[in-house]
């Protein structure tokens, strides 16, 4: 086995509820007001 | 009348195009000239190489919109530039070639008083035997190139279908390359779509990369507060590596492509060949091919551009080790140190130097990823060269010129691990700057308050936004101004 396939394999997996919280509608609805907002922030200060 | 003459019509040519007739209106003669006849939003390429969306979704014509805009477009390439013009003239001028069907190989002599380099890079397939689509592996570069890697992906699912197994590979076919991050995103595109037709147990999915670890993304990795902790993203991509069930080879470059072997040197010289059925590696870039001219005639090419073809402007490009690169290494106002009317944007400025840390394999190798210039800071210079020759025409030469340096510019990234607007996923990246400072930020060199990266549905949605979002920018609708770069 490879460093990169040993440090590959040792990676923490996500657990269910991160998997879910991933997927749910609910969730990432907020997650998208939120990096959208911070992407804003960062393009308003990239522009001066 | 000022002319302003614009080498490339993609993201950094176009915006400065546009911006430059919003500031100007009829104050000032702009002239685009761009070997191609479509605009193209590149990120998107990744869904049409996995038949998600067609060539027509990610493309559309540029003529129409710069005959809306007054804009004169010439469907050519640009193959010279005189900066000092001829003998006795002293105008500058670019040589151009047509391109446009109705004019092919018909030659033209533009003047200008003001030129902005955006050609973008040249695709260096050449630089490895039997890369590219003409050859033995295919590429997202084009929205064509994806095309047809969506047909060759198709076979190989109607394959696996038929219960045959398969090797995907998917990276970068050079140790130079740029633009992991694409590679990334086709990578987990395509183990997406296996998984959506059934057909992931029987494919091996092998990402091939010259970075040094995961996440490096050709900005050295970025370091993330993540639930009261520093978190790489090494290890934040090694975890989906692990949880998509992709296998991964670094440090490598890849020496040759022949029909179905991948010949490669990783970084402590040894060297491998790996089997495979499907091949998207990207090509390493290059400047495109263009000279410049003295008046007197000598060839001064080497004066005004890198030996990696890519234009100088006003970084530092004097040679020193990575623990002596500074943010200040940087470009601030893409101007040419030579001749104060020309500047170079987007792909086709020379960076000082890498961000990643550079690394040599024993054999004298380069193995290590050239920076990458994507879409957000791009754009930014294309705005802020136009908005810096706009004040120089309007109140003259000496006007004081905007600043953009990558080392004072954040950036997102939205790279795509699947499409659908109920399945998809993406990762969203931000990172300030964009250029890692470790006397502001000790440490990562970036702002850990604005340096982040989450997985999710979102990143998708984002994703689609933002492809929507640009292209209507693009068009120059109604408001497109009010959409940033």
């Amino acid at each position: 086995m490879s460093d990169v396939d040993r440090s590959i394999a040792e990676a923490p997996l996500p657990t269910g509820g991160t998997l879910r919280r991933r997927k749910s509608l609910f969730y990432q609805a907020t997650r998208f007001v939120a990096f959208n907002l911070r992407m804003m922030k960062m393009v308003t200060r990239a522009h001066h | 009348m000022d002319r302003v003459v614009i080498l490339g019509a993609g993201i950094s040519g176009h915006t400065a195009a546009l911006h430059l007739q919003r500031q100007l209106k009829n104050k000032v003669d702009i002239v685009v000239v761009s070997p191609n006849s479509n605009w193209n939003w590149i990120p998107s390429n990744i869904w049409v190489g996995v038949g998600k969306m067609t060539k027509d979704q990610v493309t559309f014509p540029l003529a129409p919109i710069y005959k809306r805009k007054h804009i004169d477009f010439r469907q050519a390439k640009a193959v010279a530039i005189h900066p000092e013009g001829s003998a006795g003239t002293g105008q500058a001028f670019v040589d151009i070639v047509y391109t446009d069907p109705t004019r092919a190989g018909e030659e033209e002599q533009i003047t200008y008083d003001y030129l902005i380099v955006a050609t973008g890079p040249k695709l260096n397939f050449a630089a490895t035997p039997g890369l590219g689509p003409d050859a033995n592996s295919w590429s997202v570069c084009t929205a064509g190139h994806a095309e047809q890697s969506s047909a060759a992906l198709e076979a190989i699912i109607e394959a696996l279908k038929a219960g045959e197994k398969k090797t995907l590979v998917i990276g970068v076919g050079h140790g130079t390359c740029t633009c992991e991050g694409a590679a990334f995103e086709y990578t987990f595109n395509v183990e997406h779509e296996l998984r959506e037709r059934g057909v992931r147990e029987l494919a091996d999915v092998v990402y091939l990369s010259n970075e040094y670890d995961l996440g490096d993304l050709g900005v050295g990795g970025m370091t993330f507060a993540q639930n009261g902790f520093e978190t790489s993203s090494k290890m934040w991509t090694e975890s989906l590596f692990r949880e998509r069930g992709v296998r991964a080879i670094l440090r490598a470059h890849v020496e040759r492509v022949d029909p179905g072997v991948i010949h490669y040197e990783v970084l402590d010289g040894s060297k491998h060949t790996l089997d495979f059925d499907f091949a998207m590696l990207l090509p390493p870039f290059r400047g495109v091919d263009m000279k410049a001219y003295a008046n007197n005639g000598d060839d001064i090419t080497d004066n005004l551009f890198a030996p990696n073809g890519f234009l100088r402007v006003d970084g530092d490009y004097e040679a020193k080790p990575f623990e002596e690169w500074t943010p200040e290494d940087w470009p601030k106002t893409y101007q040419c140190p030579r001749y104060a009317n020309v500047f170079g944007v987007g792909i086709a400025f020379a960076p000082p130097h890498a961000i990643s840390e550079p690394r040599k394999s024993p054999n004298g190798t380069v193995i290590s990823p050239a920076p990458p210039r994507t879409g957000m800071p791009s754009g930014v210079m294309g705005r802020t060269v136009a908005l810096s020759i706009a004040e120089r025409i309007r109140h003259g030469g000496e006007a004081p010129l905007r600043t953009a340096s990558m080392a004072a510019m954040g950036a997102a990234c939205i790279a795509s691990a699947g499409t659908g607007l109920r399945k998809g996923s993406a990762a969203a990246i931000t990172m300030y700057p964009i250029i890692p400072d470790r006397k502001r930020f000790p440490g990562s060199g970036r702002d850990l308050s604005q340096t982040s990266g989450e997985i999710g549905l979102s990143g998708h949605w984002t994703k689609l936004l933002l492809h929507y979002l640009f292209i209507y920018k693009a068009k120059a609708r109604f408001g497109w101004f009010m959409i940033p770069e």
